[in-house]
C-alpha cells in the first residue's frame, strides 16, 4: 500500500503502542486530548492502539465504543490511519469505516517532503521469535480469525481477559525481549525504496542508523498509569525531518 | 583480580569470568548466589537461537525459585552485549535483575545502555565465557517449545548440575 500525501499536509504525526484498555484512563484520556486536538494533518497510528480488540461488533458499547467516539471525532478533523498490531490485530473494516479512519496495510509506504518512508508495526521483523512467527501466521489467517469472531462476545472477552493475564505473568517472569532484525528490516527498506523504516511494538525508542544511507525510528510505547516516569510520545514528520514531541507539544498552536 | 564461576551444566561445564570492577553489584550478586546454591538444580528455561540462553530462575517443570532483593542495573559500565557475556535478566523495570542471567550467543547491540531511561537503560554485562563456548552452543542449539505457558522452554530439560566458586 502506498500513501501520497497531499502537498497540504505541513506534519504527520506517528503513535502506536498506547495498549489502551479500561485499565489505563489517564493513557485514554492524555490520547483523546492529543488525538483530537493535534496540529497534524494526519495521524498514522502503527499498532496495538489497544490492548486488545475482540471484534468490531464490540465497538458499539462500553471501552470500545469510548474508543470509538475518539476516533470519530479526530477522523472529521484530519486524516487518521490505522494499522494493526499483534494486540489488537482483528480490529478491521467495520469498525475502521465507521469511524471514518483510513486502514493502513503493514507494510505501508508514505510518500511526504520528498522522502519515501516504510512503515510497520514491527512485530513481522522480529524474526529471531520462531514462536510468535508461528503464533502469528495462525491468528492472522482467515480460519483462526472466522472461528474466534463467530464465538459470543462473552466468550471472546473471556479469552480476551486470559490472554491478558498470561501477557502480563509473561512481562514479570523477564527479558531480555527481541528486536527487529537488522538485515530484515534494510531489505524491507530496499524492497520499498524507502530510506527511513518508522515502526512500534518493542517499546525502545530510538533512531539510528540500520546501514549506510538507511535510518530507523522506533515508536515510544505510552503509560500514563502505572509507568513511573509516566510516558508518552508522539513522532513527528515535517519538511525539517522527524521530531518527538509531547502530546502537549503536538496540540499546542503558535501564538 | 578477576572471579571465575564454573558452571556444572547436562551439557557441559562452562567457566565464566566476573568483571568485578565495572560490574560489582551484579558480581557480588552472582557469587552469592553462587555460594548459597541457588543455581543448583536450575535450567535454562528460555532458549532463543540466534539471540541469548537464558537460565538460573526456574527448577524443572518451570517451577520458578524465590527470589531476593533486585539489584541495581550496571548497564552503563560500558560493556557490550557481545557474543559468550553474561548479562543480568529483568523485568520492564530497569532495576528488577535479582538472580536469573543470560549469555548472549551473538552480538546484542540493541541490549545495551542507550540512556537511564526505562526504555533505554539495557541490560547489565557483568562477565563472559572463558571456557566451554562449545557447551552454550549446544545449549542454544536445543529444540525448544511452549511449555506450562511458557514459550521457548528446551523440551528436554538443560540444567545447572552445580555452580561454584572457583579458587
Amino acid at each position: 500500500m502506498e500513501i501520497l500525501a497531499p502537498p497540504t499536509w505541513r506534519a504527520i504525526d506517528f503513535i502506536s503502542d498506547l495498549h489502551l484498555s479500561e485499565e489505563t484512563p489517564r493513557t485514554f484520556e492524555a490520547w483523546a486530548r492529543y488525538l483530537v486536538d493535534t496540529t497534524a494533518e494526519a495521524v498514522l497510528i502503527l499498532g496495538d492502539l489497544f490492548e486488545a480488540w475482540i471484534g468490531d461488533d464490540a465497538r458499539v458499547e462500553g471501552f470500545e465504543a469510548r474508543g470509538a467516539a475518539v476516533l470519530r471525532e479526530a477522523a472529521s478533523r484530519r486524516m487518521v490511519g490505522f494499522m494493526v498490531g499483534n494486540r489488537d490485530f482483528l480490529l478491521g473494516r467495520a469498525m475502521l469505516d465507521a469511524c471514518g479512519v483510513a486502514p493502513l496495510d503493514d507494510p505501508t509506504v508514505i510518500s511526504a517532503f520528498g522522502a519515501r518512508v516504510l512503515l510497520v508495526h514491527g512485530d513481522a521483523l522480529c524474526l529471531g521469535d520462531v514462536e510468535y512467527q508461528q503464533f502469528r501466521a495462525i491468528v492472522r489467517g482467515e480460519e483462526w480469525q472466522s472461528d474466534f469472531l463467530s464465538r459470543p462476545l462473552e466468550e471472546r472477552r473471556a479469552m480476551a481477559r486470559a490472554m491478558r493475564a498470561e501477557s502480563e505473568r509473561r512481562k514479570t517472569e523477564g527479558g531480555p525481549w527481541y528486536d527487529v532484525d537488522g538485515e530484515a528490516a534494510v531489505g524491507a527498506l530496499k524492497s520499498a525504496r524507502a530510506t527511513t523504516l518508522v515502526h512500534g511494538h518493542t517499546h525502545r525508542p530510538a533512531s539510528e542508523a540500520l546501514a549506510p544511507d538507511r535510518w530507523r525510528h522506533v515508536l515510544s510505547d505510552w503509560d500514563l498509569d502505572s509507568a513511573d516516569p509516566p510516558r508518552a510520545e508522539v513522532l513527528r514528520w515535517d519538511a525539517s525531518g522527524f521530531h518527538r514531541i509531547t502530546p502537549d507539544d503536538a496540540v499546542r498552536r503558535p501564538a | 583480580m578477576t572471579q571465575q564461576v564454573e558452571l556444572k551444566t547436562s551439557k557441559g561445564d562452562i567457566r565464566i569470568e566476573l568483571d568485578e570492577e565495572k560490574a560489582p553489584e551484579s558480581t557480588r550478586n552472582f557469587v552469592e548466589h553462587v555460594k548459597k546454591g541457588h543455581y543448583d538444580g536450575t535450567v535454562f528455561h528460555r532458549v532463543i537461537k540466534g539471540f541469548m540462553v537464558q537460565g538460573g530462575g526456574f527448577e524443572p517443570g518451570m517451577r520458578q525459585k524465590p527470589t531476593g532483593a533486585p539489584i541495581q542495573n550496571e548497564a552503563n559500565n560500558g560493556l557490550k552485549n557481545s557474543r559468550y557475556t553474561l548479562a543480568m535478566a529483568r523485568t520492564s523495570d530497569p532495576h528488577s535483575a535479582t538472580a536469573q542471567f543470560f549469555i548472549n550467543v551473538a552480538d546484542n547491540a540493541f541490549l545495551d545502555h542507550k540512556s537511564p531511561t526505562s526504555q533505554g537503560w539495557g541490560y547489565a554485562v557483568f562477565g563472559r565465557v572463558v571456557a566451554g563456548n562449545d557447551v552454550v552452543d549446544a545449549i542454544e542449539k536445543v529444540q525448544t517449545g511452549r511449555k506450562s505457558g511458557h514459550d521457548d522452554v528446551p523440551l528436554e530439560d538443560v540444567t545447572i548440575l552445580r555452580a561454584t566458586v572457583l579458587p
